[in-house]
């Protein structure tokens, strides 16, 4: 199977659209059939559907890649669809309002919130769904586990009022974005290629001074997302220092700190 | 014609996405060790297929390096899909495929029917096909999958494969488009159903959805260029397959010794002659923990490991005999066991204490243990911590885990980790002091 087919150039594909030709390879429906082995594919269709998609499908040949490729350092798959995912998916399409009971942490629990839904993330490291909404007494915007979601209803809201609301999250994630600035400690640039790796999921800028031969990440985040990008900065240790983002410096220092008096190599007379 | 390589294309759109906006035009050149032509000829291709792609008009085809810049909340689109529709066609076949698969796709029509609708459809300025290049160009979409012959009576029509349109309700479509999208972008390898969450993406704003109804999910966090290594996955993978040794040209994304020598930034600065390699391939490994791949193979030194993305010029060679290839193929597996990413090296037990968050509330640090601590086993636990204890190959790759964890982790064991761990915390510590 070669991924460089004649048939996906661009070309190809932009007059195809411009016709509004459908058009599909034996390669994405080998996937497809090999995706539809995962237990999680029943969560996704209703049994007619399957149904359907495996008998359009016998004449292909499955995707095999599992006997000769190894995954490794992969998370635990706890939950890759959700059942909430299908009706909760449709209620943002249609910019419904919603009516949703969840709980916290806590296990408090709030009942019947009216909300606009936003978007449905999945979270990579903590393999879980979340909906993302706003919440329209406390204007609030809310990040709320599927598997907290008690209950979710729709509620009609005027289109115009839900449209206002979407607009606005779009403004308050950018408002909300801050900047950390890491240096690579430039001893450690024989490593560069891994440390960007480990960057490379984020938002961000790169720059490079040529006469110090030093680089500097610029990454761009909301607050919360700050508590991943510790991890990371832990994860990569003495490579790279925090110049900028008094927060991010302070939590380091408090790390190191406490680290090294889990070791019992600092004391008091240190700190 | 040679065949085709999009070596340069990849190379250069990895740099673009690790390193985005830190090199300038000659840096970036010199570093691929290409010229500053050849840098801007290369540029010039891919902002013509992003341009194409994704249908933009001139004005928004902005700067390149920013178009493609990661904008998590904007889109889940996979920003470096677009290489994968880099392989170069004439003009008069890509008019041809598309008019062909065009028609098919409102009736099925035989070969004769089909050229008569060439003749009249194509643009006068394109050279006329003849009966012998139509039938060319429907066996090559046969042979893709895109079409299908029906009946057996002479002469044979053809029809497009659209069953999912054809047969799928708008609702179901968009059940399928939903799964598509999570499977592509939660599971290994991603690129054929990245291609196909594009066409029905397309499917669906036809139907008049909205950027709302067709991108609903957001994935955190993503190693962006992870999809490009595909590239090679599968012409490796049928290679093993077929016990097949391999050559190419290699280029080490780690060249200490360079580095050394030259008082510059090594990774990529690339020697211009790589390495030639012959080999044989056994397995292809994924890492999560930074989104890289590594072929790994046997070769005249025993156990060989290669990143992926410094393989260019892949070619197969001779096959060898099965029974060894699997003896071979056993002995990896074997040494992999206890690799917490792909070290080979002898196993050690290491023993740490994780310190559960004190609030009330859920234990965040054993969930992300039992999440990503791989075989690792939780051995003692009280009120306060528990005790993981893992064998693994070598300390240096799950070391970063262990740390990421920060004041939450103590390493018990071995020593020589412990002492290890210390002396990095006390070197991050004098970073912030003056804080």
């Amino acid at each position: 199977m070669n991924l460089f087919e004649k048939i996906f150039n661009y070309q190809i594909i932009s007059r195809l659209d411009d016709t509004g030709t459908f058009m599909v390879t034996a390669h994405e429906r080998s996937w497809l059939k090999a995706m539809l082995q995962h237990p999680v594919a029943s969560d996704a269709f209703t049994p007619e559907t399957m149904d359907k998609l495996k008998s359009m499908l016998t004449k292909d040949e499955q995707m095999e890649t599992s006997a000769h490729l190894i995954e490794k350092a992969r998370s635990r798959e706890k939950q890759v669809y959700h059942p909430l995912l299908r009706p909760l998916r449709r209620l943002i399409m249609n910019r419904s309002g919603i009516r949703i009971t969840h709980c916290l942490r806590s296990g408090k629990v709030y009942s019947n919130q009216l909300g606009v839904p936003y978007r449905l993330e999945y979270s990579m490291v903590k393999r879980e769904w979340y909906l993302l909404w706003h919440h329209v007494r406390n204007r609030a915007f809310m990040s709320t586990k599927l598997d907290k979601i008690i209950s979710v209803t729709e509620e009609a809201l005027p289109i115009e009022r839900v449209n206002g609301i979407l607009e606005r999250i779009g403004q308050t994630l950018d408002n909300r974005k801050t900047e950390v600035l890491i240096e690579i400690i430039p001893h450690y640039n024989p490593e560069l290629s891994r440390i960007l790796y480990a960057l490379s999921c984020f938002e961000k800028e790169v720059q490079y001074d040529a006469q110090q031969d030093t680089y500097t990440v610029e990454v761009c985040l909301l607050g919360e997302e700050k508590e991943y990008l510790l991890s990371k900065l832990r994860f990569l240790g003495k490579r790279v220092r925090v110049l900028e983002g008094n927060y991010v410096k302070k939590r380091m220092l408090e790390a190191s700190t406490k680290a090294l008096e889990r070791y019992g190599v600092l004391g008091e007379d240190n700190l | 014609m040679a065949k085709e390589s999009f070596d340069k294309e990849i190379q250069f759109l990895r740099m673009l996405v690790l390193t985005s906006g830190a090199y300038n035009r000659q840096q970036f050149a010199k570093r691929l060790g290409i010229s500053v032509n050849t840098f801007d000829k290369t540029i010039r291709r891919l902002k013509e297929i992003v341009q194409a792609t994704y249908q933009l008009p001139e004005d928004q085809g902005k700067e390149f390096t920013e178009g493609i810049r990661y904008n998590y909340y904007d889109s889940a689109d996979p920003m470096l899909l677009f290489l994968f529709r880099a392989k170069s066609l004439k003009e008069s076949e890509s008019q041809r495929l598309s008019l062909l698969l065009g028609a098919l796709s409102a009736l099925s029509l035989n070969v004769h029917e089909l050229l008569d609708y060439c003749m009249n459809a194509l643009p006068t300025n394109l050279p006329l096909p003849d009966e012998k290049t139509i039938r060319k160009d429907l066996k090559y979409l046969e042979e893709v999958g895109v079409i299908q012959k029906e009946g057996d009576v002479r002469p044979f029509k053809y029809a497009i494969r659209n069953e999912f349109i054809r047969e799928l309700t708008e609702d179901e479509l968009l059940d399928l488009y939903d799964f598509v999208d999570v499977m592509a972008n939660t599971q290994t390898p991603s690129v054929q159903g990245y291609l196909l969450r594009d066409g029905l993406k397309k499917q669906l704003i036809r139907g008049h959805s909205d950027k709302h109804a067709v991108e609903p999910f957001l994935y955190k966090y993503h190693y962006h260029s992870r999809i490009l290594d595909e590239a090679h996955l599968f012409t490796i993978l049928d290679a093993i397959r077929k016990h097949r040794k391999v050559r190419f040209l290699y280029f080490s994304p780690k060249t200490e010794k360079s580095y050394a020598s030259k008082n510059t930034n090594p990774l990529f600065e690339r020697e211009t002659e790589g390495k030639s390699e012959k080999t044989l391939p056994l397995k292809v490994v994924y890492d999560h923990q930074y989104g890289r791949w590594y072929l790994l193979s046997y070769g005249r030194e025993g156990i060989r490991k290669y990143r992926m993305e410094g393989i260019t010029q892949f070619e197969e060679d001779e096959a060898v005999d099965p029974a060894w290839f699997e003896e071979k193929q056993q002995e990896l597996q074997d040494k992999l066991r206890y690799s917490w990413l792909i070290d080979t090296g002898a196993p050690v037990t290491v023993r740490a204490k994780f310190y559960n968050p004190g609030e009330s509330g859920p234990n965040f640090v054993k969930q992300r243990v039992l999440l990503q601590g791989q075989w690792g086993q939780i051995v003692e636990e009280d009120g306060d911590s528990f005790t993981y204890q893992i064998t693994v190959n070598g300390t240096t790759e799950i070391k970063p885990w262990l740390r990421s964890f920060g004041s939450s982790c103590e390493v018990l064991e071995p020593v020589r980790l412990r002492r290890e761990m210390i002396a990095e915390w006390k070197e991050i510590r004098a970073y912030y002091e003056s804080v």
